[in-house]
Order: structure tokens, then C-alpha cells, then sequence
């Protein structure tokens, strides 16, 4: 079938079969290869994308309902050339070992801090626990997600201030 | 580092091709004499490569999984060339003899020996390159190479003012001769060994570059899928490719080694056919044990056949006779799967007679081997292209996955790139080993007097030499590989190095028990295994610090104070036990409804003591706060040292709660992360992770932190619950 897809802010049509995965859509067709193949069946979270602004398991997600949607993968979650709080949060933390489980990570971060701006510990756990990192750097991920919240609460109250 | 990222990739797989060049050159300490003119890059040994932009590139002869030596071996050679570490651009080295691990002799990366068996060696060349540009920059200004400095990648006149970059002294740096024994910096002097230092490889793993295996894209690249028989050994015997080549997509079907393979223009069409396939195995040689059988059969040689001796002092068996009473206990083990995320792939091209391929590998030369094994190739026709590793634990030390993409790319004659589903990956992997554990313990009054420890299953050099024979000899003909493994295994001990998987752990027990009888009771069942991180460790360890905590509950004597009073003849594991267990406030009183357990264990050369509390809640059991000592020797980089010790824990705690693999008449039982569940964050316990500090040569970090956390775990439940689990997986039922 014909797909119409907003990828990253850019309009794509392809045309493929209506059950493809929507995940190999991104890698193999468009060529983003940031998002990554762990599990096939939604468990573990690597190919995490935002559909709509919402966080889906690509892998489990066939591209027909994606289509005339709009996709936000770890390669747009920032303007070109620059990095998302997150991303900056992950390099200064030294969050990844391994790294493939990375993009999921923070793909479901930056969905949790989009609809709540000052989440709990708690909160940032529940969110990252459909998360799979089987080199264990979870400490790591919490520590730099509340840093970026920390981050952008001292900013507001800064602005608050000025 | 100016790491542009989206060229990442590029610069990774434009290494292989710049560096067949430095394979010209090996260890060479002066490239080229006189013509100045076309010298734009200097290579002043098998690791560096400076030329006149000012560019450094590192070849890294060990791979990046996540363990970090894609920062620390980067950061070693670094220092001693005086550059920032994100100065230098590390690249993947090909295969070549230079780039061999020491420790086997054998281009590949395991064993927690990285920065132990580099330390050295890439220091030195480090401080032999600074010191040729130094002595250029000398001859230059007509000084005396002794009053010029260096630093960030210049050398810096008498009068500290003057300076040339590296990349300007390039050329006349090739002309000097390499120093005979380069003076190493005192550590008062290290810039970054030691010292808080970024990951290098951080910036791409954040923003998604495609810099893994499974990332790889070539032009005109299709995909390919393998059935493989369920059952292990079992070989097809027919197959019905009708309904799959009428497929959209689909170009070939064909049988190879393992099973058969469908070839498609997109990965998902390949499934979708695989799908169709109607496959008839043919069992006669194939795996038909199930796990009841594995243990009865253990049971069954325990009984029969004493085993061979790995170690012994004094008598148990007089100590035994003399003993008021023998401790017994028996702890069974299950196999294991790696799991690691990026499931297994490689990508392969055949062109022009040789064979490109791309792989996330352990053993680059060992997958030379298994590409030329699979194809008419031999293994110089062969280039390996190693990528960086979505997870290894030692599943990548085996090549199976290139053997079959290596097969595919030789018939279909096409870039082709296969990649296992999580199920296959599962399924089909080679295990940690199941194994059991017979202990037994001489006790008069309140000392223990004799320690007997049979270790019963298979080892894994017979599985793993197949391949690392020929890869040791890779000038043999391919119809010696068979030859070679055989009289690999025939010759162990003397020609291969003894094959300590089963029995490691076991016969370094360190405490002060005058008789010591540990045997090892060789049996098989057939079923596939190979290294699983921290390997023999990961099994004895549990059998150790579970019998000495049993011994001192049974002597009614408090775990810490029993194990203290029978290591202190061992500094080093009484530094890392103190440690841990103040650290763990072991002289408070447990929080309320939680249990605490102790291990300590040294694996790979590192001493490690860890602390456990557990609970049991609603059915499900706990892991509130680990606390953990470590001594590794000296230090490269603490983060990651502590980053990999953390791992190994949640590693470790994933075993003990849920890992088992079953077998069922040969075949494995789970397929994916609902029935081989892996810890997830919100049941993380709170870890702390302290290092001693050292002078020591440093030792490995990447596997020590697993086997410790096991029995650490299992001693904490019975503390809570009095009822002693001798088996894992771990379980909540608490009598």
C-alpha cells in the first residue's frame, strides 16, 4: 500500500505492504537506524519511537497504523545538529555502556518529561521500566533524567526571579 | 574529540581500509626513509597513526561492548603521548597478529584481561611516539631533547614560548628510531588515568548513529533469515520452498550448514517467507536431552567417578574420618543465555573471489575462520570489518552468525545482511553450562578442618577450539581444522592452555582450611555452552560463599567474623570485606522484614565483597541495597569501573531471579523476554559501589562484579527466612 508518513518533520511516502512493522520502515527504508531491533513482541522497548507524540514499540506497530501520522524518532528528537537535554544528560552521565538499548531509553525519557515537567523518582522509574538494558545502567538513566529536570527547574525558577 | 556524528560510521569503516596499510608495518619504529615528500601520516608503531592535519588515530585491538575500552585503552595510550583522550579517533583493528590477546594467543576480547594486558604495551607506545616527536622537534631547533616539554598534542621549545604540533613534526618523527625502553610517566604525573573521564563513545550511543552490526548498509544489500532445526544436531532432511518463493520480495531458498536459509530484497519479506517454509528435520544426530535428565545424569557421574584432581592439600579424607561431623550440601546450576540486545546479525559481501564482512564480534580472526569454513574461501580471502558490540558477555566470542551469513553472501553473491529474531537468538545460543556442586566440609569443635568441592559438568575449550585452533594457525588448509581442534584438545595443558572453565573459582579457594580436595568430574550432555560472563566464576562462585555461609550458620558463628578469621593471611580480600561490610552497616540491625547475606570472591585478579538485603513482598523477592568493595589494581577510569562492577550486580541479580534455560528432548524451552526476563529499573536496588585504592598492576573489572552478587543474594534469604535454596533460579517460597 501507499504510506504517508511525517518523519522527523519531513513528509515520506512509500509504498509497502500494510504489516510491515513500522520499525523497518524507519531503518531499512528511511534509513534511520537509530532505533533498533531488540525483541519483536513490544518487551523490551529498544524501538521505542513517538507516534503522534506518544511513545509505541515500533516493532509491534505495522506501518498502515502509522499512516498519515507523524513519527518522532531519536534522530529528530533534537534540530539537526544540536542535542536534546536528554542526549546532553546521557554524554555527561556516561549512561551508556553497550548503547543499544539507548534510543529507547531515551525516547520514553523525553516522552515523561513532555507530559510531566517535574516528575518523582518514582515516576521516572514506572516510565523507563518497559525499558530492557541488559548491561544494567539503569542507576545511570534515573541519575541523568532527574538532573534534566532538576536542570529545567532551576532554569524556571531563574526566569521566575529575573 | 570534533567526533562529527553522522560521520561515525564512516570513520569506523574507512578504518579497515586505511589501517591494511599499517599491517605492512608491523611494531615498524621508522616508516620509510628519506622521501619526506610523500609522507602525510607517520605510523610509528601497530596502534598510532599522526599525520599532518593533526589527526591521531588509535587502533583499538579489542572491541567496545559496552565495557568500556573504547575510553580506557584509549586513555592509556594518551597519557603517555600527551593528548586529551577525545584528541584521539579510535578505530576497530582488522585481523592481524599484532592485534592478538596475549593471554590466548587468539584476537579476542574476554576474560576481563583488556586494560590488564594493555597497560603495558600501549603505554609504551605512547611515550616511544612523544618521545620521536620530541626528539624531531629537538633536532629542529637544535636544543636538547631533555629541556622540551609536551602537551595537548605539542611540543614546546626550552623557552616555552616556540611550539609545533605533532602533525608538523610528522615527518622528520618518521626518521627517528624508536627508543629503546621509553620512560614512563610516574603516576604523581597522569592527566587522565585515574581521573574522571568522559566516555568516548557516549556522543553516538545518545543520538542513535548507526554504529552497531545490525547497522550496517551497503548498496544493493538484501536480507537474509535461517530456519534452524529445534533441536540441536538436527540436520534438514527436506524442505518445501513452493508457497515461500511465490513471495513478494523472496529471491532464493536454499539449504545451508545449519538449517535453510530464505533470502529477500527486505528483511520482512524474508520472515513473512520464512514463515511458509514447511520444513522435515532429520533428529538422528540431534540433542534429545531434557534438563531432568542433565542432573540425573550429573548425579549419576558424581556417584561413579570421583573426577580428576585439581587441587589438594593435606588429607581430606583423614580430616573427614577425624571430623566430629561433615557438612554436606549439593547445588545445582541451570544453563544460561547471553541475551544481549543487539540480537545476533552480520553482514557479508562475496566479490572479485574474497569475502567482506561486518560483524559485532569478540573474535574477529575466529571469524575469519568461520567464514572460510562455511565458503570455498580461505581465510586471507577473508576481511573482517568489526563493529561496535550491541551487548557480548562472550556470546560473540563464538562466529556461528558469520558462519551463516558468510554461507548465504558466497551463493547469493550479493551484500547480504542476516539477523536473528530474539527467538532464534535465544534459542539457539551456546550456554552458560548447567552444573552441579557437591560439597563437603570436615568440622571438629568449632574449626573447619577439610573442604572437598566436586565440580560435575562439561568444559568448554571442546566446544569453543573448533574454530580457535585454526584461527591460532591460519597458514593451515582448511582440511587440517578439524585435525587442529583435536589435537588442540588432545594437547591441552601442553600446546593450548589448560581448560580452566569448569574448575576457575574453585581451585583458588583462599581460606585458611588446612585439607583441600577439589575435584572436577568431567560430563556432557551435549548441549551447546560457551563463555557467559565471568564464565566458571559464575557457578562456583555460588557454590563457595554458599557452603561457607551454611558452614557458619552451622558453626552458629556470624558470616563476616567467620569468613575474617579464616582470610587473614589475604590483605587483599580482607581490605574488600572490611570495606563492603562497613559500608553496609553489618554491625546494625537488619531494617525490618529484610534479610542481609555476604560474599567474597576474587575473579579475573579483582577482589570483590558484596553485601546483599533482600525481602520477600507480595510473592516476589526484593534486592533492596547492594554495597560493594572492589580492588582492581590501579585505575584507568573510575566511572567505568564502577559502571561495570554495577552491571555485573544487575547481571548477577538477573541470574539469580530469573535466568534458566530449559531443555525439553532437546529443545530450549523459552524464546523471548517474557520467559527469559531480564531486571528492569523499578527493581533495581539501591548500589554503591566503593574501589580500594591501589598501587597494584590493574586487573579486569568487566566480569568480577557477577558472581559474588549470587550467593550474596541466596545468604541474604536464608538470613530472612531460614530455608537454604540450593538451586537457581532463586525462589520466593520461604519454607
Amino acid at each position: 500500500m501507499a504510506v504517508s508518513l511525517t518523519v522527523n518533520g519531513q513528509q515520506r511516502t512509500l509504498d509497502i505492504e500494510s504489516d510491515t512493522p513500522l520499525l523497518w520502515v524507519l531503518r531499512d527504508e528511511l534509513k534511520l537506524k537509530g532505533t533498533k531491533f531488540g525483541c519483536g513482541a513490544g518487551l523490551c522497548g529498544a524501538c521505542t519511537v513517538h507516534l503522534n507524540g506518544q511513545p509505541v514499540r515500533s516493532c509491534s506497530t505495522p506501518v498502515e497504523l502509522a499512516d498519515g501520522q507523524t513519527v518522532v524518532t531519536i534522530e529528530g528528537l533534537a534540530p539537526e545538529d544540536q542535542m536534546h537535554d536528554l542526549q546532553k544528560a546521557w554524554v555527561e552521565f556516561g549512561v551508556p555502556q553497550c548503547g543499544y538499548c539507548q534510543s529507547g531509553q531515551i525516547m520514553s525519557a523525553a516522552h515523561l518529561l513532555k507530559i510531566n515537567a517535574s516528575p518523582s523518582r518514582e515516576d521516572i522509574v514506572a516510565s523507563l521500566s518497559g525499558n530492557l538494558c541488559r548491561c544494567g545502567t539503569y542507576s545511570r538513566i534515573i541519575a541523568a533524567v532527574e538532573s534534566v529536570v532538576e536542570g529545567r527547574q532551576a532554569y524556571d525558577a531563574s526566569q521566575e526571579g529575573a | 574529540m570534533k567526533m562529527n556524528r553522522r560521520d561515525f560510521l564512516k570513520v569506523s569503516a574507512a578504518s579497515s581500509g586505511g589501517l591494511l596499510v599499517s599491517l605492512s608495518l608491523p611494531g615498524c619504529s621508522s616508516l620509510g626513509s628519506g622521501d619526506e615528500s610523500n609522507e602525510t601520516s607517520w605510523q610509528p608503531n601497530a596502534w598510532l597513526e599522526i599525520n599532518r592535519d593533526n589527526e591521531i588515530f588509535f587502533t583499538l585491538a579489542r572491541v567496545e561492548m559496552g565495557q568500556g575500552t573504547y575510553t580506557g585503552l584509549t586513555t592509556l595510550i594518551a597519557e603517555e603521548l600527551d593528548v586529551h583522550p577525545e584528541a584521539i579517533q579510535p578505530r576497530f583493528a582488522p585481523v592481524a597478529t599484532e592485534y592478538r590477546n596475549p593471554e590466548y594467543s587468539l584476537q579476542l576480547t574476554g576474560g576481563s584481561t583488556s586494560v590488564a594486558t594493555s597497560w603495558e604495551p600501549l603505554r609504551v607506545a605512547g611515550a616511544s611516539a612523544r618521545s620521536m616527536l620530541v626528539s624531531a622537534a629537538a633536532s629542529i631547533w637544535k636544543v636538547d631533547s631533555r629541556d622540551c616539554s609536551t602537551s595537548d598534542g605539542q611540543v614546546f621549545h626550552p623557552n616555552g614560548s616556540d611550539s609545533l604540533s605533532y602533525g608538523q613534526l610528522v615527518h622528520l618523527a618518521a626518521r627517528e628510531s624508536a627508543p629503546a625502553n621509553p620512560e614512563l610517566k610516574p603516576r604523581s604525573e597522569w592527566a587522565y588515568i585515574g581521573k574522571q573521564g568522559r566516555r568516548l563513545d557516549a556522543e553516538a550511543k545518545s543520538t542513535g548513529q548507526p554504529i552497531y552490526g545490525i547497522d550496517v548498509e551497503l548498496d544493493g544489500m538484501v536480507y537474509a533469515v535461517v530456519s534452524r532445526s529445534p533441536r540441536h544436531g538436527g540436520r534438514v532432511r527436506s524442505f518445501d520452498d513452493t508457497e515461500a518463493r511465490t513471495l513478494l520480495g523472496v529471491l532464493d531458498v536454499f539449504e545451508i550448514d545449519r538449517g535453510v536459509a530464505v533470502v529477500a530484497d527486505k528483511y520482512w519479506r524474508a520472515r513473512k517467507a520464512q514463515n511458509v517454509l514447511k520444513i522435515e528435520w532429520d533428529n538422528t544426530d540431534a540433542l534429545a536431552v531434557s534438563n531432568s535428565e542433565v542432573f540425573a545424569g550429573y548425579y549419576e557421574a558424581a556417584n561413579t567417578d570421583a573426577g580428576e584432581s585439581e587441587r589438594s592439600e593435606g588429607d581430606f579424607d583423614e580430616a573427614s574420618e577425624q571430623a566430629e561431623r561433615v557438612v554436606e550440601a549439593s547445588y545445582e546450576q541451570p544453563y544460561l543465555a547471553h541475551a544481549t540486545l543487539e540480537p545476533m546479525n552480520a553482514t557479508a559481501h562475496y566479490h572479485d573471489g574474497a569475502m567482506d564482512v561486518w560483524a559485532p564480534t569478540q573474535a574477529p580472526d575466529l571469524g575469519r575462520i568461520a567464514a572460510a569454513r562455511s565458503t570455498d574461501l580461505s581465510p586471507d580471502d577473508v576481511t573482517i570489518h568489526t563493529t561496535f558490540l550491541g551487548g557480548g558477555f562472550g556470546r560473540r566470542l563464538s562466529n556461528d552468525y558469520i558462519e551463516e551469513a558468510a554461507a548465504v553472501a558466497y551463493r547469493i553473491r550479493k551484500p547480504v545482511k542476516l539477523i536473528w529474531s530474539r527467538e532464534e537468538d535465544t534459542r539457539h545460543d551456546f550456554y552458560r553450562p548447567a552444573m552441579l556442586h557437591r560439597m563437603k566440609a570436615s568440622v571438629r569443635g568449632d574449626q573447619v578442618t577439610g573442604w572437598h568441592h566436586q565440580i560435575v559438568g562439561p568444559q568448554i575449550l571442546n566446544w569453543y577450539v573448533r574454530n580457535a585452533a585454526p584461527a591460532q594457525y591460519p597458514w593451515a588448509p582448511k582440511f587440517m581444522y578439524d585435525t587442529l581442534g583435536k589435537v588442540g584438545l588432545m594437547a591441552e595443558g601442553i600446546a593450548t592452555p589448560k581448560d580452566h572453565s569448569a574448575i576457575e573459582g574453585a581451585i583458588e579457594y583462599p581460606y585458611a582450611v588446612p585439607s583441600l580436595d577439589i575435584r572436577h568430574t568431567h560430563t556432557d550432555p551435549g548441549v551447546p555452552i560457551s563463555w557467559w560472563r565471568s564464565v566458571g566464576f559464575s557457578h562456583n562462585g555460588f557454590a563457595v560463599e554458599t557452603f561457607m555461609d551454611e558452614l557458619a550458620h552451622s558453626l552458629g558463628k556470624d558470616p563476616y567474623q567467620f569468613r575474617r578469621s579464616l582470610i587473614d593471611h589475604e590483605p587483599r580480600h580482607l581490605a574488600v570485606l572490611d570495606r563492603a561490610v562497613t559500608m553496609a552497616d553489618w554491625d546494625q540491625p537488619v531494617p525490618e522484614g529484610r534479610g542481609r547475606g555476604l560474599a567474597l570472591y576474587r575473579s579475573f585478579g579483582t577482589y570483590v565483597a558484596q553485601v546483599v538485603e533482600a525481602s520477600i513482598e507480595n510473592g516476589e523477592i526484593r534486592v533492596h541495597r547492594v554495597t560493594c568493595a572492589v580492588d582492581c589494581g590501579q585505575v584507568v577510569n573510575p566511572d567505568i569501573v564502577r559502571d561495570q562492577i554495577e552491571g555485573g550486580i544487575v547481571f548477577g541479580i538477573t541470574a539469580a531471579l530469573f535466568g534458566k534455560i530449559d531443555f525439553e528432548q532437546g529443545e530450549v524451552q523459552q524464546s523471548n523476554f517474557h520467559d527469559y526476563v531480564l531486571l528492569r529499573n523499578y527493581q533495581l536496588p539501591d548500589i554503591t559501589v566503593d574501589i580500594i585504592d591501589s598501587n597494584e598492576a590493574p586487573t579486569g573489572v568487566g566480569e568480577p562484579g557477577v558472581p559474588p552478587v549470587l550467593p550474596a543474594l541466596g545468604n541474604a534469604l536464608f538470613a530472612l527466612t531460614g530455608r537454604r535454596q540450593r538451586q537457581l533460579p532463586l525462589t520466593a517460597e520461604v519454607s
